[in-house]
């Protein structure tokens, strides 16, 4: 028997009581409070997340001394270029000296040709952003709908085929359903160029139908784990005792669903599209190279073949602020969804 | 500890399809039927025949062979990597418990940089930086991996490290290490069971996307990431080729979620909350 008197229930309901805050407070108090909060969690994870970027960079022993001068530089030679360079200072000042220009937006300049690392990732940007934005809307509506439904229907063969489906594609990795989509749509049945990129403003139809593949087949496993989320959420929302009410009262079941349940059953699947965008942003890596599109990931991975130092970090700074901005932006509406969130951390 | 697996039938099968991989992979080498590296310049590019059962690859080496040779190094490339994970994140995590608040905020928060990072790039970038090799792949995705066994332990640790009955024993003059070993393993050894099985699956779809880019384990030596970069390159020749290290992969990942299921749904145990694995 594992009965604990002592904790059923009142984890939660001391986290609820903190003496030491307010309970109330105004909306300005709360915007301020949520600001502070905000800053408190994310600024150090955001050094901490850049440092560990830093470090990689000095760990891998790489300088741009070797790239430079090649295999016939004396040893004083390279003690001269990485001193030119800072490379000989000790590794926190190196990292200050760096974030202070990252924070400026420089990201430095590539050792192999020179050039800057932000106007290239700029150049790049809009190609992952395209890709990663469309699997985001993909994962959204799809996962919203086929939760919704499977929450609905639940017990009956839609969510049975939803539950089947999710088990399946969780097992999928974003790369072998890249290769499948190219397999059935451009090769079996040639409906889209199986490769490529083109900008929105030259051919918008044509930039759609290059981005589908790799978009869906990044968001597949997000369109899972969201459909399975909400689902859970929402048959747990209905069991609550409120949703019975609404029911007595006679509200239609579909402003049961929309204003009762999914406003309180949506939390985990929100939080779990939170979590989802690193894995999105990241994705790109794979996606783009299967889809030969010349994006940021793809950028980051040459250039950490080619031992490109600031050429990766810079990408990794883009790809963290990326995350932590759409967590920002995630939280809030979790926030704004769901006032009870904010007990929530 | 094994009998929950087989109480569903999803978990028999998962265990049946893994057991038959590790087998594949452990006796692989000595069953295939022709040398993995031998190329064959007058098969190249075949279909299933007596001599090639599943056919040849671009330059004419035997696919079968690839597939059982890349099977080993696949699954044990997956397993250093979550047994770096393993200790990686449980280890903090139980120290995280008892080290007091300045440890906690900074393993905390240390985690939570680890899961901000894009997962996939920066496994890209510290394995090739490190020197593109197995091992330093195999670090960089234990590290990435590790926050999942972190949260996953802690969860399990929390509770119990603040329980009355703990707090019994430390007064009655238990050490540190009996309440370990006494109380806290025991809750935590379930969590962290399914947390490896689930992760294990993560971290076989992580090897394979980074041999599929030709990091980590670098062309010729086969791994079912890398067959399928090579599959893809000849789809118009042979459109089907990639289905079998593709099966292969899909196949081990399901296995390792069902187990991964079945063990959390095992009767008479606290449900361990789930691990999103994040893999891109």
């Amino acid at each position: 028997m594992t009965v604990s008197v002592a904790g059923t229930g009142w984890g939660t309901a001391a986290a609820v009581a903190d003496p030491a805050r307010p309970r109330r407070s105004g909306p300005l108090g709360g915007a301020v409070r949520w600001l502070l909060r905000t800053v408190a969690l994310t600024v150090p994870v955001f050094l901490f997340a850049t440092f560990l970027t830093f470090l990689l960079g000095a760990v891998s022993g790489l300088s741009p001394a070797g790239l430079l001068l090649g295999d016939s530089a004396t040893p004083a030679d390279v003690a001269r270029v990485r001193a030119d360079l800072g490379l000989d200072r000790p590794v926190l000042v190196q990292y200050v000296d760096w974030l202070s220009h990252v924070l400026r937006g420089d990201l430095g300049s590539s050792w192999l040709n020179g050039v800057s690392v932000s106007s290239q990732i700029g150049d790049r940007l809009a190609i992952s952003l395209s890709v990663a934005g469309f699997a985001l809307v993909i994962a959204f509506v799809a996962g919203t709908l086929l939760g919704i439904g499977a929450a609905v229907w639940r017990g009956r063969l839609f969510d049975r085929a939803v539950t089947a489906f999710c088990s399946v594609v969780s097992a999928l990795p974003p790369f072998v359903v890249a290769v499948a989509l190219i397999v059935v749509f451009s090769v079996l049945v040639p409906l889209v160029p199986s490769a490529g990129y083109v900008p929105f403003s030259q051919d918008p139809g044509m930039w759609l139908a290059l981005i589908t593949l790799p978009a869906i087949a990044l968001s597949l496993d997000a369109v899972a784990d969201i459909a399975r989320q909400l689902r859970t959420g929402l048959v747990s929302a209905y069991q609550e005792n409120y949703v019975l009410g609404a029911v007595v009262r006679g509200f239609s079941p579909r402003r049961v669903l929309l204003v009762h349940v999914l406003r309180n059953g949506a939390g985990p699947a929100l939080s779990v599209l939170g979590l989802r965008i690193p894995i999105l942003v990241g994705g790109a890596v794979v996606t783009e190279s299967i889809f030969g599109m010349s994006g940021f990931g793809r950028f980051a991975a040459d250039g950490a073949l080619r031992g490109d130092v600031p050429v990766v970090q810079g990408a990794l700074v883009v790809a963290i602020v990326l995350v932590l901005v759409a967590n920002l932006v995630v939280d809030t509406l979790l926030l704004r969804l769901r006032p009870a969130a904010r007990r929530r951390t | 500890m094994l009998r929950p697996l087989f109480a569903s039938r999803s978990g028999t099968i998962s265990a049946v399809v893994l057991v038959v991989v590790a087998v594949l992979a452990a006796v692989g080498p000595w069953l295939a039927p022709h040398d993995p590296l031998l190329q064959d310049p007058r098969a190249i590019l075949a279909g299933p025949s007596a001599g090639h059962w599943l056919g040849t690859d671009n330059v004419g080496r035997d696919v079968l062979s690839r597939l059982l040779a890349g099977s080993t190094l696949s699954l044990v490339a997956a397993l250093e990597a979550v047994a770096v994970g393993l200790v990686l994140g449980v280890v903090p995590a139980l120290l995280s418990v008892r080290l007091g608040r300045v440890f906690e905020w900074f393993s905390l928060r240390l985690m939570e940089a680890f899961v901000t990072l894009p997962f996939l790039v920066f496994a890209v970038a510290m394995t090739a930086l490190l020197g593109n090799g197995l091992q330093q792949a195999m670090l960089a995705v234990g590290i990435l991996i590790s926050p999942g066994f972190y949260r996953v332990t802690r969860a399990a640790a929390l509770p119990v490290a603040t329980a009355q009955y703990v707090e019994a024993a430390v007064l009655a003059g238990a050490s540190p290490w009996t309440v370990l070993h006494r109380h806290v393993w025991p809750k935590v050894v379930p969590a962290v069971a399914v947390a490896t099985a689930s992760l294990l699956g993560a971290s076989l779809v992580i090897v394979s996307s980074l041999t599929f880019l030709g990091i980590g384990i670098t062309p010729p030596t086969p791994t079912w990431g890398g067959m399928l970069a090579t599959d893809l390159q000849y789809l118009f020749q042979r459109p089907f080729g990639p289905f079998v290290p593709a099966a292969l992969i899909v196949a081990t990942v399901w296995a390792c979620n069902g187990i991964a299921d079945a063990l959390r749904d095992a009767p008479g145990r606290p449900a361990p909350r789930k691990v999103t694995a994040h893999v891109g």
